[in-house]
């Protein structure tokens, strides 16, 4: 027998030997049985439709959220920009009244030596 | 549905879609032979490949609305119980040494030409490595050719024709040395 026969004769044989076998006829109604006694699956099942719906809801509702957050991101950098230049203006104020009052003193001083100078 | 009240094979898929349960009952008795053989000549027990058949039927009732096609529903069914039954098998490797008598008894209601040959080839496909057997079952047992199984198995389709290679060339090994210890 050559080697390609011997080959093609055993492939014969498993077809054979491993034909299909029914599990018998109590099979489906043991399953449907147990599809019947789980709540979570007696429920029917979701059409292919509605999980398309579900998903471009969530999608949609994921876009609307990012853009609320992005916008209330943008408000609150403009706000606390907006009090950072506060500060700045404040700090600057009290320093020129500082300075002011430095100037005053040191004229004051300044005449009061001159006078006394003169007087004598 | 027809007029004699059963469903045309056209539309039990969409109609299962849709929710009727006596459509998916209906999928379930025309994929059942198949699924079950490929349980059981993997697992080589009657009362394992029942109840790994039935949990694959279950997941496919959980995920129906994955499946797109007849086609695709009987790939799907395939990948599921081979993959399932690869993964028991790593997770109790004892069902792989299985009594012979279980498979000779499963297939008693059929009339095979030689019967004792028949017995010990599915005994010997019953000794291959999980992969291997996987591998043997869609050629011999569904008729896929190669790349068909690569597919289905997610595997090379080189890897596939190896397995295909050896297994042969070790039954032949196998059942050569039975034929010489009876002579």
């Amino acid at each position: 027998m050559s080697e390609n026969h011997a080959i093609r004769e055993l492939e014969r044989r498993l077809r054979a030997a491993l034909e299909a076998v029914d599990p018998g006829e109590g099979f489906t109604p043991r399953l449907m049985a147990r599809i019947a006694a789980e709540p979570a699956l007696a429920a029917r099942p979701p059409r292919a439709g509605a999980v398309a719906g579900w998903l471009t809801f969530g999608l949609a509702a994921s876009v609307v959220l990012a853009v609320l957050i992005a916008h209330e991101w943008q408000v609150r950098r403009l706000e606390q920009g907006r009090e950072a230049r506060r500060q700045l203006i404040e700090a600057l104020r009290v320093t020129d009244e500082k300075l002011n009052l430095a100037y005053r003193a040191v004229n004051s001083q300044e005449r009061a030596a001159s006078a006394e100078h003169s007087g004598a | 549905m027809s007029g004699d009240g059963q469903w045309t094979s056209g539309d039990l898929l969409t109609q299962a879609l849709a929710g009727e349960r006596a459509a998916f009952s209906a999928l379930v008795r025309q994929h059942q032979r198949a699924v079950y053989s490929l349980a059981l000549r993997m697992l080589s027990d009657r009362h394992a490949a029942e109840d790994l058949a039935q949990e694959v039927f279950l997941q496919l009732y959980r995920n129906l609305s994955a499946v797109s096609s007849e086609a695709h529903l009987t790939f799907w069914l395939r990948k599921v119980t081979l993959h399932r039954a690869i993964d028991r098998l790593r997770r109790a490797p004892r069902l792989e040494s299985a009594a012979p008598a279980e498979l000779a008894a499963a297939v008693s209601e059929t009339q095979p030409a030689d019967p004792l040959l028949e017995r010990r080839l599915r005994a010997l496909v019953g000794e291959l490595p999980p992969a291997a057997r996987a591998v043997v079952l869609l050629r011999y047992q569904e008729d896929l050719d190669p790349a068909d199984i690569a597919r289905t198995l997610g595997m090379p389709l080189n890897t596939v024709k190896s397995h295909l290679r050896r297994s042969l060339a070790q039954l032949r090994e196998r059942l050569d040395e039975a034929a010489d210890a009876l002579t």
